[in-house]
């Protein structure tokens, strides 16, 4: 097939400011994504996962009384999450290096600046579907992969030389990290 | 787990049979569509902005008149500024992008808020409004670019 077929996706959009949100609406509904949730902060989103089971969500980052960050924290750690590997892609005026770098650092798969265009944002989600990384489970991180690149690293390489291990479902409870 | 151990993970990829794309990616005439839906929606935009900017003069002219609160007030239109940043370039108007940058980065390096800071506060939002009002799509051409520069010229100004 040539394209993108993502009729059967479930999107969550989690955005306060609902003119942002429609944007985003707009476009997934443009590129046939027909199952669209939303909810207007991260504790509602967080709470909405156990219904809606979404196949990618869309976050922002500044809203209250939960932002974007604390919930992708707690969808990739927290003790409910619904679904700790949901490919999470951000979305924020914010591009300060170090707040990209926190994002990361909670395990969300893509960051997307704002203003977003039609283009940005299918390439983003273009990334999550047609590059998946594998997750990394740390002592102190658990997400995607955050070396996008294979490139030498100084110092003694600390990850075990193993293959993936690849889980048929969802997280079992004990080995939630 | 210790510290130094890492493990790799292969989620479950339930996404498989949901989502098929090829190798490159969305095609052009989807993408197409898509450009346009948001294009469509510029109409939308400049009643969202008109909204914004007379919240962004609300918050102004209430930071004038109770200087006691004034931080709370430019902290309202940081917020509302931020917002107008993250909006404009997606509906064609880029210029308010670069002047509501100006006017975040300005408004977040504030200490002491004075006189002088609330008149080139009071500048920008002008700017914005130019903007709209004269509908200077993209960045604006000569009088955007020209509208830029005064800004820059003053902000120098104030950051000596």
């Amino acid at each position: 097939m040539i394209g993108f077929d993502g009729a059967a996706l479930k999107a969550l959009v989690v955005e306060d400011n609902p003119n942002f949100s429609l944007l985003i609406r707009s476009v997934l509904l443009a590129i046939g994504v027909r199952s669209i949730e939303e909810a207007t902060d991260g504790a509602a989103a967080l709470n909405g996962m156990k219904t809606v089971t979404p196949d990618l969500v869309i976050v922002d980052w500044r809203m209250v009384p939960m932002n974007g960050v604390d919930f992708a924290k707690q969808v990739r750690v927290g003790p409910d999450s619904p679904n700790p590997f949901v490919p999470i892609i951000m979305v924020s005026g914010y591009t300060e290096p170090s707040l990209v770098a926190a994002a990361r650092d909670v395990g969300v798969n893509e960051f997307m600046a704002k203003p977003i265009s039609a283009r940005i944002l299918t390439a983003r989600i273009e990334s999550v579907f047609l590059r998946p990384r594998p997750f990394v489970r740390a002592h102190s991180y658990f997400g995607p992969d955050r070396r996008r690149k294979r490139v030498p690293r100084a110092g003694e390489e600390r990850r075990l030389q193993q293959e993936p291990v690849i889980y048929p479902g969802i997280f079992p409870m004990n080995t939630r990290p | 787990m210790s510290d130094d151990e890492v493990e790799f993970i292969t989620p479950p990829n339930k996404l498989q049979s949901k989502v098929t794309m090829s190798a490159g990616g969305v095609d052009p005439a989807t993408l197409a569509r898509a450009e346009a839906v948001i294009a469509s929606l510029q109409g939308n935009y400049l009643q969202w902005v008109e909204d914004d900017l007379t919240n962004l003069q609300g918050a102004y002219e209430r930071a004038m008149s109770d200087p006691s609160n004034r931080r709370v007030h430019i902290s309202e239109i940081f917020r509302i500024a931020h917002d107008v940043k993250g909006q404009g370039g997606s509906f064609g108007y880029q210029l308010m992008t670069v002047i509501a940058t100006y006017l975040c980065r300005m408004v977040e390096k504030i200490e002491n808020p004075g006189p002088e800071h609330m008149a080139v506060i009071k500048l920008h939002i002008d700017a914005l409004r130019l903007v709209i009002t004269q509908r200077m799509e993209g960045t604006g051409g000569a009088a955007g670019e020209s509208l830029v520069k005064g800004l820059e010229a003053v902000i120098g100004k104030i950051s000596r």
